[in-house]
This record gives C-alpha cells, structure tokens and sequence, in this order.
C-alpha cells in the first residue's frame, strides 16, 4: 500500500499542489484524532453508566413485578386479559430531544405522561383497584428507568458507529492518504532531480564538443601560418616584422576561411 | 330433629366437606413453606400435605408460580365438581348458586373478547373453569346487548340478572363492561340472598347469610373506594353498582353512593361496627381476606349444614392465594413480605 | 430519521410483563389499523417465526415507535437477528421477566460493550 503513489505529471506546479495537500492531511488528521478522542471519551462514559443502569433495572423491574403479584392476589385472578383488551391509547410516551456532542446528535429520550388518558380507570372496580393503582404507579417508574436507559442504549449505538467511522477516517489520513501523498512528493521531487541531472549533463557535452571544436580550428590555424611563414622565409628572406606583418593580413583572411568552414561543419552535424 | 333427615341427602357430602376442610394447610404447614429457599424446596414441602404430589409432572426449569397457581386451582376445581356431583335438589342448587358469580365473570370475559374480535378459542382458555356452561362458547355472535341477551343469555341461570339491569339499547363498550360486571354481581348477590333466606333450613341459612352479606358489603367498599378516582361514575350510577343488602345497607350505601373523597368514605365505613378501623391502616384486602376467612372458620361449627361447602370452597381459594403468594415471594427473592398471607386453620 | 414522530414504547413480553408495562400507561392501539404496539408471548405456543415477524413489524414497518422492549429470554430465541440490529431507532431494550432474572451476560448491547473493551 505505502508504495502506490497518485498519477501525476511530476512538475512543480504539482509539488505544490501535493505539498498543501499534505499539509491539509496531516491538520485533518490531528483534528480527527481529538474528535474522536472526546467522542470515546463520552463513550466510555456512557458504557459505564449503561452497565450500572441495568443492574437498576434488574432490581425495579422486580419490585414491579412484584407489585403485579400483590394485585393478582388481592383480585384472585389475572387481570392481564383485561387490561390487554382495555387499552386503547397510550398515556405514556416519549419525546426524543436531541444533544450536540462534538458535532454528533444523540438522541436523549424522555417520558412524558398523559394524565388526561386513563384505559383502566374501572379495572379492579369490585376488586382489589388499590392495588391496580399502586401497580401502575410502579410501573411507571420503572418504565421511566427503561426509558433512561434506552437513552443511554440509543447513544451507545450512535456513537458507537460515529466512532467507528471517525477511526476509519483517521486511520485512513494516516496510513493511506499520508504515506501516499509523500509517496507523491518524494516521486516529484526525484523526478524533478532527474530531470536536472539530466539538463546538466547534457550542457555538460554541449560544452564539451564546444572545446574540442575550438581546439581543432586553433591547431589547424597555427599549422597554417607555421607553413605560410616558412615559406616566405625561404623566398625572399624578408625582414621579421614583415612577415609578421603578413602573417596577421593572412590570419585575418584565415579567419574569415574557417568561419566558413565552421558553417559547413554545422551542416555536417545537421545532415548526420 | 332437622340434622335426621339432613344426612339423608347431604350426609356424604358434609364428610367430604370436612374431610376437605381438614385437608386445608395449618399455621404449621405455611410456616414450613415460607422456610423454603428455593421453589423446590417449596413443591417438595408442599407434597407432604394433602396436595401430594401435584407439581410431580413439572421438571425443576418449569417450575414457575403461575403453574403452581394453576395446579393448585385445579384441584380445587376437582374437588367441587366432585362434591357437586353428589348433591341433590335444592342443595344442587346451592351449589349452582355458587358458579353463577363466576359464570359472570365469564360472560363479562366473553364480551370483552367479543367487542375487540379476539379469538374465540383463546378467550375460552381463559374463562374460568366453575363458570362454564354450554352455550358459553356462542356468546361472541353477539355484538350488542340485546342481540347478546336474546340468542345467547336467556337459556343460562344468570339471565334473569341481565333482563333486570339493561335498557337493553344500550351499546357494548369497554367502559360498560365493568360497570355490566358489577350490575350483574350486584343482582347475582340480591338472587342468592333471597335463595339462602327462604330455601336454605337453619343453620345453614343464618351462617349464609352472614357470609354473603360480607361479600356484599366487600363490594361495596371496594367499589366506593376505586370508583373515587373516575369522575365518570356519577353518584346515580353508583347507587346502581353498590348492593343493595349488608350491613353497611341502607343508610351507609346510600352514603358511600354520595361519598367523593376517601376521607368521606373512611368515615362511613368506620360507622359501622364489623368494618371499624378497616381502611385505618394496613392493607384493606388482607383486612377483607382475612374477615372473610373468620367467618368461614366460624362457619365450620355449624353442623347438618351446607354453608361448610361455601366455607370450604372461599378457604380453598384463600390457600391458593396463599400458596401463590408464598412461591412469588420465594421465586422473587421478597422475604420481607412473605409472612402476609393468610391463614385461620 | 424522523424521530418526532417515534412517540411510543412498544413491548414484546410474556404475559405479566405485558400487564404491567401497559398498566403503566404505554398502550396503544393504533385507531386506522387497530395495531396493536404490544405482543404477548406464550411459552411453548408463541413460535419463534412469530415472534420474528413481530420484531421485525416493531422494528421496521411501524415508524412511531421509539423504544421496543423486549423480554430477554424471549430475545434468546431470535437472538441473531436482535445482535445483528444495529439502528438507533428504534432503541432495543432488553428487559427480565418475572420468572427469567436478568443476566447481562446475553445481552446484545451489553455483549458489544465487552467486546469494544475486551474485557
């Protein structure tokens, strides 16, 4: 994985692009990081109270259920049938409100009761409606625990999978998006070296045919005016600064030569 | 002279009666069952009286105290149809007096189900069992009273109760059923009083009386007491609930028809003298149960009389409660509240 | 996720569960369809099938409940599918019955917090 990198063109206009990126990886990263943090944080917290609340319920579930066993011998008969058939609407609802915890929405539920709606006014009429009542005030308590508790149980879920994602973020930037945009970077940057070394070495030659060019013509010219001198010499037997004198009208001329000459090199190099 | 020919007829059953009657758990037999850790501890004590080996079919994972409670009823339930089938005449009679309370709560049962489309089959399971008679299972054709009473209702016993109490115009609803159950309760305790009074022979006469004079007036207590929270039961409707015979009849059910507060109702009550301190302290249905089981023990002194078999049947139904009630404490880990039941024998 | 709308706290539960959370005020029967929120379990008559559809009823199709409660021994019978429930809402609780006391050791959500700690 560390060894792909993006497809780019490497360039220099590049390198900055992947640099900021880089740079914006490694903010993100650590923002992230905290992010999730503060969320495991509360987590943890809210575990905990998860893990106590239903031990709670546990004991108020009980005590309720007890209650019910007080009615049924106090009535002498199961009254579940008949509650079962006189409901009709429900007089203990919740509301969910919702709390902000680093960007994330947890619900929080909470119980709210009706008293305008009583299903079971008449059940125990002839029988045993104290302990309908008393019943009923029980479990409602109890349902408001449950309700905390699927508070708690709703945000443990939530947060649960807003932690996860986060982590997979972060885990992303870090193993994935970094080393690969540093991939990046190191591939320009090598490239971009290349390239230089490259460009320098090829003026490196340029240079140096350059030398060897002008060496030949200078050898060619001094072979030139070395033979033209002797024969003068020879001829006439003329005064020294004459001949020196000549000698440099024939250079000029020389010169004038092999600048010609050179043209015709360079349309030698051109053809081959 | 009476006890002669008493045992002509009803000799047999009055053994079985008190031979029943001594089967019943004692002081003794509740303070071993409350000792009990563990619900098979309980069921293992219990087999030492005379439910024997009852809960034997139930393996220890099914051992739970609805099926106790269900076992237990069941053999009450045995044991009456078997005394009821030894009875003749106007003790058959008595005997049947005795499930019509049930076969109310049956029909009431029936058409709650009835209104709410329930499941026949299911509702049946659900009826009680001392309550059942044929045409039980057809009620659920009706869908209003009439309809309910003309096809269904004017075969069976307790017909007279319904044509007595209904503009029969009147449509079924949930908040009519309790109200329905509690008229037909009413009008089943005014039948049965009148039955003991003129047919019953002393003793049994004087100690049926008392006994269901007590269940009127239960009645009537509760139903001042629970109607308070309900602003839709106006006091006319009351005077129409409460029964009209006990102890607290005339001038204190007239009251307690008028009473809107618990502070009135606690007043009332208390003016007469068997319920003096009863909504004082305490739990008022423990107070009720355990009245009631007074009365059935005093009961059992009366000799050549068939009151033993109420007796009988209401301290049944008190041990089964109790037993219930003891194995809920057990199974619920509740020993504080263990020691409520109640017990007389 | 419309969560105004999740009102109701709709039960799976045996008999006495049922009784006792509807006495407490939470039941409703829905006037256009008469549904019911709540469901009452039988041992050895209510099948694992029904009680399947019926979470899944709770679950999925009926969209103002907020909290679904749920008997745990009862959750024991479907309990892939209650440990495979990840949504927020609405919110599975788990809860004892009379005669089957809490053990948090089968507890879905219970079970994920020890995993996600590794305890």
């Amino acid at each position: 994985m560390s060894a792909t990198r993006e497809q780019v063109f490497p360039t220099r206009m590049i390198l900055g692009v992947m640099k900021t990126k880089l740079k914006g990886a490694n903010q993100g990263h650590s923002l992230l990081k905290r992010k999730s943090e503060a969320l495991t944080k509360r987590f943890r917290d809210i575990t905990k109270r998860i893990d106590e609340a239903k031990q709670k319920m546990g004991r108020v579930m009980q005590t309720a259920a007890f209650s019910l066993a007080e009615v049924s011998y106090a009535t002498g008969e199961n009254i579940g049938y008949q509650v079962q058939e006189s409901v009709s609407k429900a007089r203990f609802r919740v509301k969910a409100r919702q709390e902000n915890v680093s960007g994330v929405y947890l619900p929080q539920f909470e119980s709210y009761i009706d008293s305008n709606i009583n299903d079971f006014k008449l059940t125990g009429l002839g029988r045993g409606g104290q302990q309908v009542q008393h019943a009923k005030e029980i479990y409602s308590k109890a349902v408001e625990t449950l309700v905390e508790l699927a508070s708690l149980q709703t945000a443990f879920i939530i947060l649960d999978e807003v932690i996860k994602v986060t982590n997979r973020r972060v885990n992303a930037i870090e193993h994935v998006i970094i080393p690969r945009t540093e991939n990046t970077i190191a591939y320009i940057n090598s490239e971009l070296d290349e390239l230089d070394r490259e460009e320098f070495y090829r003026l490196k030659k340029v240079q140096e045919t350059k030398q060897k060019e002008t060496a030949r013509v200078d050898a060619e010219v001094r072979a030139k005016a070395q033979a033209a001198a002797e024969l003068q010499a020879s001829q006439s037997g003329k005064s020294l600064d004459k001949v020196i004198a000549e000698n440099k009208i024939t250079e000029a001329k020389e010169e004038s030569n092999s600048n010609e000459n050179l043209v015709a090199n360079q349309e030698d190099d051109v053809i081959f | 002279m009476e006890g002669v020919y008493f045992n002509v007829d009803n000799g047999f059953i009055e053994g079985v009666v008190r031979g029943y009657r001594n089967g019943l758990l004692t002081s003794n037999q509740y303070l071993n069952l409350t000792q009990c850790d563990t619900l098979d501890d309980f069921k293992l004590q219990l087999s030492s009286t005379d439910y024997g080996n009852f809960l034997s079919s139930v393996a220890t994972e099914g051992l739970t105290t609805s099926i106790i409670q269900e076992l237990a009823s069941q053999k009450l339930y045995q044991e009456f149809n078997y005394i009821r089938n030894q009875t003749r005449r106007f003790n058959k009679k008595f005997m049947d007096f005795i499930t019509y309370g049930y076969m109310i709560d049956n029909v009431t049962l029936m058409i709650t189900g009835t209104i709410h489309d329930r499941d026949k089959a299911e509702i049946l399971q659900r009826c009680h069992p001392l309550g059942w008679f044929d045409t039980l299972p057809t009620l659920s054709v009706a869908t209003d009273l009439e309809s309910l009473y003309e096809t269904v209702l004017v075969d069976t016993p307790i017909a007279p109760y319904f044509s007595n109490c209904f503009d029969n115009a009147e449509e079924l609803d949930d908040l009519n059923i309790e109200i329905i159950r509690n008229k037909l309760y009413k009008a089943y305790l005014n039948d049965f009083y009148n039955f003991i009074s003129s047919e019953l022979p002393e003793p049994a006469k004087e100690a049926m009386q008392d006994l269901v004079v007590f269940e009127a007036d239960r009645r009537s207590i509760n139903i001042a007491l629970n109607s308070l929270q309900s602003e839709d039961i106006a006091p006319d409707l009351k005077r129409e609930l409460l029964p009209d015979l006990g102890k607290l009849y005339p001038i204190a059910t007239a009251h307690l028809a008028e009473a809107q507060d618990f502070e009135t109702v606690r007043a009332i009550v208390g003016s007469v003298y068997e319920y003096k301190g009863i909504l004082e302290s305490g739990n008022l249905e423990d107070h009720f149960y355990k009245y009631e089981m007074e009365l059935c023990r005093d009961a059992f002194t009366q000799q050549f009389a068939v009151s033993t078999i109420w007796a009988w049947m209401k301290s049944k139904e008190q041990e089964v409660r109790n037993i219930t009630w003891i194995a809920e404490c057990i199974a619920q880990n509740q020993r504080e509240k263990i020691n409520n039941y109640i017990s007389v024998y | 996720m419309s969560v105004d709308k999740r009102t109701l706290i709709a039960v799976i539960g045996d008999e006495d569960t049922a009784t006792g959370l509807l006495l407490a005020g939470i039941g409703q029967i829905t006037p256009e369809t008469q549904e019911k929120n709540f469901f009452v379990y039988e041992e050895n008559k209510t099948t694992k099938e029904d009680v399947l559809e019926k979470f899944q009823f709770f679950t999925q199709e009926r969209d103002d409940i907020a909290i679904l409660l749920i008997n745990q021994y009862v959750a024991e019978k479907i309990r892939a599918d209650i440990d495979s429930y990840s949504n927020a809402f609405p919110a599975i609780l788990e809860i004892p019955s009379k005669d089957h006391p809490y053990d948090p050791e089968k507890d879905s959500v219970l079970k994920r917090v020890r995993r996600l700690f590794g305890e």
